[in-house]
């Protein structure tokens, strides 16, 4: 163990970074506000890129029902995990935590274990009906009711 | 105030959601990135890296084929890198300690998780410019120094032979 230890190299190369991008004097709030600005006025195709989404996790969700394999699970597990960050990205909050419970679901029931289509399903409907409505509100009642309820059927099958 | 002359960084930024890549390159040039690099796969990014050699990279975890966690052992261990200190910031919606540790091993040097924000985007990049961690070798792996950065308010012992986060700090 000791012989191990004796053999870390530990090193700070130069710092080529700070050399070419000058001293740090201060948070620069006029380029935090100006992408700030550039980011809301990506705000309006949000809608639609998580739409890109919804497709894929459809799809998915179709495939796998297909034929349940590991390459379809796979593949389902990615879409739902893609959309848990970039749903949140895209101001879909609420997707964003009903695609997690769903990624859960799926990452953690053992790999021998079928998932339960019908609880896949009542996650991609879920998804579905949110974007449709636009639900941005992470105070809305009824769609974080829904997405308590698919969190604890998650966690009872997975208890 | 002026702030950092980010015109000065190239940024490769990989992610295989286009939307995403957008997002990401639309907030660098806001900052004032001009010298910007996308790539939708981790093989596309690597060919990038060995043409342009990026001062920084921001990464995706998941992608098809070559994943975030992939490149990063690639940068760090490949000789044909033409720089394995280049930091690497990966955006991910993995937040579970185990994965945070599985990159870190892989030699990521910070993480945004994802919602990806703009002040979170300028807090990483002011972090690898500002506080660089010290880069370890040993047999097994090449990379940041996987310790938290100095910690004075630590008096435990110091576990590693020879004081090494001793020579860390100098």
């Amino acid at each position: 163990m000791a012989e191990e230890q004796d053999e870390i190299e530990i090193f700070m190369p130069p710092n080529v970074l700070k050399a070419k991008v000058g001293n740090f004097t201060g948070v620069d709030m006029s380029a935090i506000k100006r992408a700030e600005t550039a980011m809301d006025s990506l705000k309006g195709n949000f809608a639609e890129w998580a739409q890109d989404d919804v497709r894929r996790l459809t799809e998915a969700r179709e495939a796998y029902a297909k034929t349940p394999d590991a390459p379809s699970r796979a593949a389902l597990a990615r879409a739902a995990h893609d959309m848990k960050g970039q749903a949140a990205t895209f101001d879909f909050p609420l997707i964003a935590r009903v695609a997690g419970s769903l990624a859960n679901l799926i990452n953690d029931l053992p790999e021998g274990k079928e998932l339960p289509l019908t609880l896949v399903d009542a996650h991609v409907n879920a998804v579905q009906v949110i974007h449709k409505q636009k639900i941005n509100d992470t105070s809305n009642s009824v769609a974080v009711t829904l997405a308590k309820e698919l969190e604890a059927r998650v966690a009872e099958i997975l208890d | 105030m002026t702030g950092y002359r980010f015109d000065k960084l190239k940024i490769l930024v990989v992610d295989d959601n286009v939307h995403m890549r957008k997002l990401v390159l639309t907030i660098l040039q806001a900052f004032g990135a001009m010298q910007l690099f996308e790539a939708e796969s981790g093989e596309r990014a690597w060919s990038i890296l060995c043409r342009q050699n990026p001062d920084v990279v921001l990464l995706d975890w998941v992608m098809e084929g070559m994943s975030g966690i992939e490149f990063a052992r690639k940068l760090r261990a490949d000789t044909q890198a033409p720089n394995p200190f280049v930091p690497l910031i990966m955006l991910t919606g993995y937040t579970q300690t185990t994965r945070v540790r599985e990159a870190r091993d892989a030699g990521i040097n910070e993480f945004i998780a994802k919602p990806v924000s703009v002040k979170t985007l300028m807090s990483r990049l002011t972090a690898v410019i500002e506080s660089p961690r010290p880069y370890v070798r040993t047999k097994l792996y090449f990379g940041p120094c996987r310790r938290r950065r100095n910690a004075p308010e630590y008096d435990g012992p110091e576990r590693r032979a020879g004081g090494a986060s001793a020579q860390a700090a100098e």
